[in-house]
Formats: structure tokens, sequence, C-alpha cells
């Protein structure tokens, strides 16, 4: 294989950077979520490199985790936007103010 | 490995993981129980949920016999460091199910998927004390974190605490993400994710350091959020006030010192080669002490600064357990047993202390229905009884004498003092914050004991003697504490000894 | 260059603009178009990483069930497209700032570093779902039966917190 794994992780770290600039400049409570999934796949994406490079499944099996507990966190995570949007009708983390940001 | 060894090894497990099956097992009980119960009959699941909390406290106990071993193919460990952790997590969350039961906050609220969430946290805060693999804890740091979510919600009605979950939740699942991509980058420079062989393998080759410590720093993001230190601390206040006291006080103590179990744990084991005499130096390359003490110098000042200018007690509250982390992270940088043996004895004081704080929040705002410290004015002559008590509490968190916290503080700053010229600059920063910290606290000590009240308060308030008992059982540990700490100290000591090689 | 070079070059890119449209977009539903298209991008890579498995439940877990219910949370707390989103200008320099500093940060990391090397493996190709399903029952038992518990845990509040009254 000519791709040399630097080539993932220089990938994965653009994906990785994508997703913080989404977490650091939407104020969409949805749309931060995405961006934190992007970041996830970013983490995904280096450890299947890895796992594919020291030629063990460990690093696999860790991305099927990471995967499960994303699902948790998104389900709990669009409850409580549904939750909050039934109170207040808006999801922008701006209009969100009661308590400071 | 052969297969058969390995499923012979988690079969032989399970008699080792017989606290977190209770645990698990009482969650599927509750479940039941909920399903089963009439409504006016929901208070029985409290008493459910305390007696699983005993049962595995018991268990916990017998577990004392068994030394230190590493149990399902290295995933979690069984030591006195563990069990310690484990019996602080269980006394504090049998300590909040006693909080809920009087709660009027919760009145009225379904009491099943509380119970049944409380447990889970429960559980997980026993898996973060005792995890030695990456994957277990990010699984053990995830599960907190999620039970947690939840229950920071759980006056989902109330604009305050679902949009204190909601903000939870995204600093949650972002630390996560930054922690996440730090694992990834120590399994690509070791190519394991077994914290000793991560230990062996990094103390034998010189990794680059630069990786290294980019690895280090993005997971204390995850670690850092647990802990709410400085700078990730900001979920911290708005979930301390929005979430139901009771939740409150636990968050305050449980996934904290949770937090505090996992970094020692790993850091000790992982980043650190051992030496003598029961200190440990720091890998080649990375100097974390130094990053974790300037850390927890940030924390304690931020912590305490802004408690200041805070009107709610809640809030304030919130802001003084930040800053209290950071005092718990002094035994951490020191890279010795004296340090960690601080930290653990500290913690617990910590928990006394604060539950009771936050226990006389909740009798106050049942009886006069507000946090805000203008509310507290003339207490001690409406309600003598919590008034005296918070005193009590208050002067414990300052670190004055006769108390436990004035112990914890003595053995912290014996330990800093006792650990070289490295960190005096440390000592000196938080015995400045200590005198900020007296400010504060002593704003809420002036307005419940000196100044007047508004007139059109009533003249006495009745404090019901379930409150009064739960108040007694936290004033008196927290005076003895302070005057024959020896068994406490005895226990800690025992416990510094974890699981350090296979 | 041979074909798979020009295969990851053309998924790399793919992912890479995807996930820059879900960013950039001001229209939610485009946010989660480039989402999927990212998502689906990464499982191509998956593929020539050799993870079958892994790209196979991406598919499934990502595309599948998380961005579905992301849409659901577009679709029950908006009325679609009608409210306007803007981007704070005020935080977006310092946010950029601050992030092309992580970036450069993260470039040296991955350049300068020897990562660990193990001389290749045959490149021939093993299917990895036995031994993944393999692994989960033995060496990761234990983690594997802890998120079935979380799991549970975070239906339950989902649910909890979802549902109308207290």
């Amino acid at each position: 294989m000519e791709i040399p794994i630097s080539y993932y992780l220089l990938l994965s770290g653009i994906l990785f950077t994508i997703g913080v600039v989404g977490v650091l400049t939407r104020r969409n409570a949805i749309v931060v979520f995405m961006s934190i999934e992007l970041m996830l796949n970013a983490v995904n994406l280096t450890l299947v490199a890895f796992s594919k490079q020291f030629n063990s499944l460990d690093g696999q099996i860790f991305v099927f985790f990471v995967m499960v507990v994303a699902a948790a966190e998104v389900a709990v995570g669009l409850a409580l936007i549904v939750a909050i949007f039934r109170l207040k009708q808006t999801v922008s983390i701006d209009k969100i103010n009661i308590m400071k940001w | 490995m052969n297969p058969s060894e390995i499923i012979q090894n988690n079969i032989n497990s399970l008699s080792y993981f017989l606290p977190e099956l209770i645990l698990t097992g009482m969650i599927v009980v509750l479940i039941i129980a909920d399903l089963l119960l009439k409504k006016e009959n929901s208070a029985w699941t409290s008493l459910l949920a305390l007696g699983g909390l005993v049962i595995a406290f018991v268990a916990v106990l017998n577990q004392y016999d068994l030394g230190s071993r590493s149990i399902f193919n290295d995933m979690l460990a069984v030591d006195p460091f563990a069990l310690y952790f484990k019996l602080l997590f269980l006394t504090s969350a049998a300590f909040v199910v006693l909080l809920s039961i009087g709660s009027v906050e919760l009145a009225g609220r379904p009491v099943g998927e509380y119970f049944t969430l409380m447990t889970a946290l429960t559980l997980g805060l026993f898996l973060m004390a005792s995890a030695t693999n990456l994957i277990t804890i990010f699984i053990s740091i995830e599960f907190v974190s999620v039970t947690s979510f939840i229950l920071a919600t759980y006056l989902k009605t109330r604009r305050r605490s679902s949009e204190a979950g909601l903000k939870y939740t995204i600093y949650g699942a972002f630390s996560s993400g930054l922690m996440l991509y730090g694992i990834s980058i120590l399994y690509g420079l070791t190519g394991t994710l077994d914290i000793y062989e991560i230990g062996t393998k990094l103390a034998a080759s010189s990794a680059n350091s630069l990786a290294l410590l980019i690895s280090i720093i993005l997971m204390l993001a995850g670690f850092g959020y647990k802990l709410a230190a400085v700078p990730f601390h900001f979920w911290a206040p708005d979930v301390y006030e929005g979430a139901p006291t009771p939740i409150t006080a636990f968050f305050s103590v449980g996934p904290k010192a949770a937090g505090f179990a996992l970094l020692i744990r790993f850091f000790n084991v992982a980043f650190a080669t051992e030496a003598t005499n029961g200190e440990w130096a720091a890998i080649a390359g990375v100097n974390w002490s130094q990053l974790l003490a300037v850390v927890a110098a940030a924390t304690m000042t931020l912590g305490n600064l802004v408690a200041i200018v805070q009107k709610n007690v809640k809030r304030l509250l919130a802001y003084s357990s930040i800053a209290h982390a950071g005092y718990a992270l002094m035994g951490v940088v020191l890279l010795s047993d004296q340090g960690v043996y601080a930290t653990l004895f500290y913690l617990v004081v910590y928990y006394l202390m604060n539950i009771g704080a936050f226990l006389v929040v909740i009798v106050v705002q049942d009886l006069v229905g507000s946090e805000s410290i203008d509310d507290y004015k003339g207490l001690i002559w409406r309600a003598p009884l919590p008034a005296i008590a918070m005193g009590v509490f208050l002067f414990s968190l300052t670190g004055l004498p006769p108390t436990a916290g004035f112990i914890g503080k003595f053995y912290l700053f014996a330990a800093l003092i006792k650990g070289g010229p490295g960190f005096y600059w440390l000592a000196v920063v938080a015995i400045i914050n200590s005198v900020i910290s007296l400010y504060y606290y002593a704003r809420i000590l002036k307005a419940m004991y000196f100044d007047q009240q508004d007139e059109k308060e009533p003249a006495s308030l009745a404090v019901s003697p379930y409150y009064v008992v739960l108040l007694i059982a936290l004033v008196v540990p927290t005076i003895f504490l302070g005057v024959y700490w020896a068994p406490l100290a005895d226990l800690a000591n025992y416990s510094v000894e974890f699981l350090r090689a296979l | 260059m041979s074909l798979f070079d020009v295969i990851f070059y053309l998924f790399a890119a793919f992912t890479l603009a995807s996930a820059a449209l879900m960013v950039v977009s001001k229209n939610i539903v485009h946010s989660a178009v480039g989402l999927l298209f990212s998502f689906f991008g990464v499982a191509g890579i998956y593929v020539l990483l050799a993870a079958d498995f892994l790209a196979v439940v991406q598919v499934l877990v990502y595309v599948g069930g998380i961005l579905i219910l992301l849409l659901f949370g577009v679709m029950l707390t908006q009325r679609i497209t009608s409210v306007d989103m803007r981007t704070g200008t005020l935080q977006l320099v310092p946010a950029i700032l601050a992030v092309a500093g992580i970036f450069v940060i993260l470039f040296r990391v991955i350049r300068t570093t020897s990562w660990n090397i193990v001389p290749e493996a045959e490149a021939q190709f093993i299917p990895t779902a036995e031994k993944i399903g393999y692994l989960l029952m033995t060496d990761f038992l234990i983690p594997f039966e802890i998120v079935s518990v979380l799991l549970l845990a975070a239906l339950i509040g989902a649910a909890f917190i979802a549902r109308k009254g207290t």
C-alpha cells in the first residue's frame, strides 16, 4: 500500500479541526451536536488507521465502543433539545440565556 | 493467552465483581418495582434503592481481604485504592437518597427513573475508580456523563434545569471528543490500550515529547471536565444551580472524586516510573506534574475569585467546589504516596462538609423557598439548628480548626512542603486562596448570624425532625474528624496502595 | 499513482468537502446532508483501511441511526428552515485563530512523529467481523456488557426527558 499512515492522520486532523470550528462558531444546538459527531469520526479514523498499522484489532474495537457511546449521547442530547423546545420554542444556544453561557 | 483461558479469566473475575453486579441487579429491580408499584406506594422505591446501596456496601467491605488484583483480562482493578473510593461513592449516594426523600423540589415527580439512574450513576463511578484500560476508562467516563446529563435535567419542566442539562451535554460531548483524540494519539504512540503496557512502553522508548504532550493535554480535557477544573469548569455553576439540589450535592462529590481516582491511577501508572520511598518520577520529556500544578492553581484561584460576587448560595457553593478541586489536586501533582494520601483524606472530608452545606441549602429552600443569601438573614433566630450546622460546615470548608476541613488542608500543606521547594509557590497560592475563601464564607455567616431579618418573615421556622437527624449525622463527624482523625487517616494510608504493575 | 491512491484522494476530498459544507451552511437541512456525505466518505476510507466490519457499522449506526435521530430533532424543533441562524462575527475570529493554532500543532505532531511503524503485513485482506465478534466475547467482554447497561440508562433517560408532563 502506498498511502503512508501520516496521510490518514492528516485527513483525520483536518476533519477534527473542522468539527472544532463547528462547535466553537455555530450557535444552533443541533449543528453543534453534528460538529461533535464529526470530531468523533475523525478520532475513529485515527484509531482505524493505527489499528491497521499495528496489525491489531484493538483500535477497531475502540471505534465500535465510541460509536455506541455517541449514539447514546445523541439520543439524550436530542431528548433534551425537544424538552427545551417545548418550554421555549428555540434551539439556538444564544437565546438560551437565563443563565450566563 | 488461548481462548479458554480468557473465558476462564472472565468467569473467575465475576466473584470479584460482586458489588457492581449488585448495583446492576438493583437497576433492573428498580425498573420492575416502578412498573408494579402503584403511585401512592412509590416511596418504597427509595427504600429499595437505599437497601441496594447498603448491600453493595457490605459486598465492598468483604472485598478487603482479597488484596490487589486485575480482573476481566486487565480491564479493571480491584485494590484498596478502588475500594476506598467505592465506599465513598456508596455513602454519598446513600446520603443523597436520604436527601431526595425529604426534598420538596422533587415531590410529585416520578421516582422510579430517578433512583434507577442514580444507581446507574453509582455503578459508573465504581467503574471509573477501577478502570485500567483506555476502553474501560472511556466507557466509564461516558457512563457517568450520560446518567449525569439526565439527572441534571430531572426538573425538566423548569427552564433552569433543562437548559443546564443541555449545556452540560454539549460541554460533555465536546470534552469527550477532545479526550478521545488524545487517547487515539496515545494509542498511536504505544500500540496498546492497556495502561500498564503504555507505562512500560513509554518508559522504555523515548516517544516524541510534543506528541505526548498534546495527547496528555487533550486527555486532561476529559478528566478536567469531571473534576470541574479550569478551563473545563464552565458547566459547573449552571448545572449546580439548575439541577435538583440533592443531585447537585451528589455531582459535587461523586463524579469529582471519581475523576480524581481515575486521574491518579492513570497518570501514575501510564506516565510515571516508580522510584524510591513511595515517590515517582514523571516520564522523560513531559513534565505533566508542573502542568497539573498550574491547573490546580488556576482552578482554586478562579473558583474563589468568582465565588466572591455570587448572590445565590447554591451558585456560590458551586464555585467553592471548583476551588476545592484545586486544593485536592495539590496532592496529585506531588507524585508521592504522601500526596495521594492527603488527597484521599481530603476528598472524604470534603464530602462530609459539602454534602452538609447542600443539606442546609435544601432545608432553607424548603422553609423559605429561596437560595439567595439575602434570605439567609437572621436565620439563627428563625431556625437555629440549620444556621449553626451551616456555620460548622463553612468553618470546615474554610479550613479552620477544630473541624475536619482543617485537618484535611493540614495534610495537603504538609505533603506539599515535604515535597520540596519545587511546589512552595503552589502552597503560597493555596494559602492566599484560603484567605480569599474566608471572605465569602464569612458573608453567609454574617447574613445568618448578624443581619436583621425583614419584618415580613415569620418569627421562627419549624425544621422537620427528619432533617434534624440528617444535619446532626453530618455535623458530628465534621467536628469529630477535626479532633480525632486517626481511623480515617489510617484507612486513607492503607488505600494509597493501588495496582501499579501486573 | 495507483488506482488505490486515486480512490483515497477522492474519498478524502469528498469527506472534507462535505464536512466543510456541514459547518458553513446556514441551512440546517443542508448541514445534515453535508454530515451524511461526510459519514459515507469516512466509511469509504474504512474500506481502504481494510476495516470492513466498521465500514458497515458506520453506515448502519451513523447514517442509519444518529443522523436520522438528528434529522428528527430538526423536524421536531424547527419550523424547518424558518429560524435564522446567524454566526456571530465576534466569536468567529478568535475561534478561527485558536483552531488554526491547534491545527498547526496537530500538523507538526503528525509530521514529526515516527509512528511506531510495524512492518506492514502481507497485503491480503482478512475479513474482520468474525475476529471482532470473537474479541467482544472474550477480551472485551466487560466493556461490552457495560455499554449495554449504559444504553439501557440512556434509553430510560431519553424517554423520560422527551415525554410530556413531569
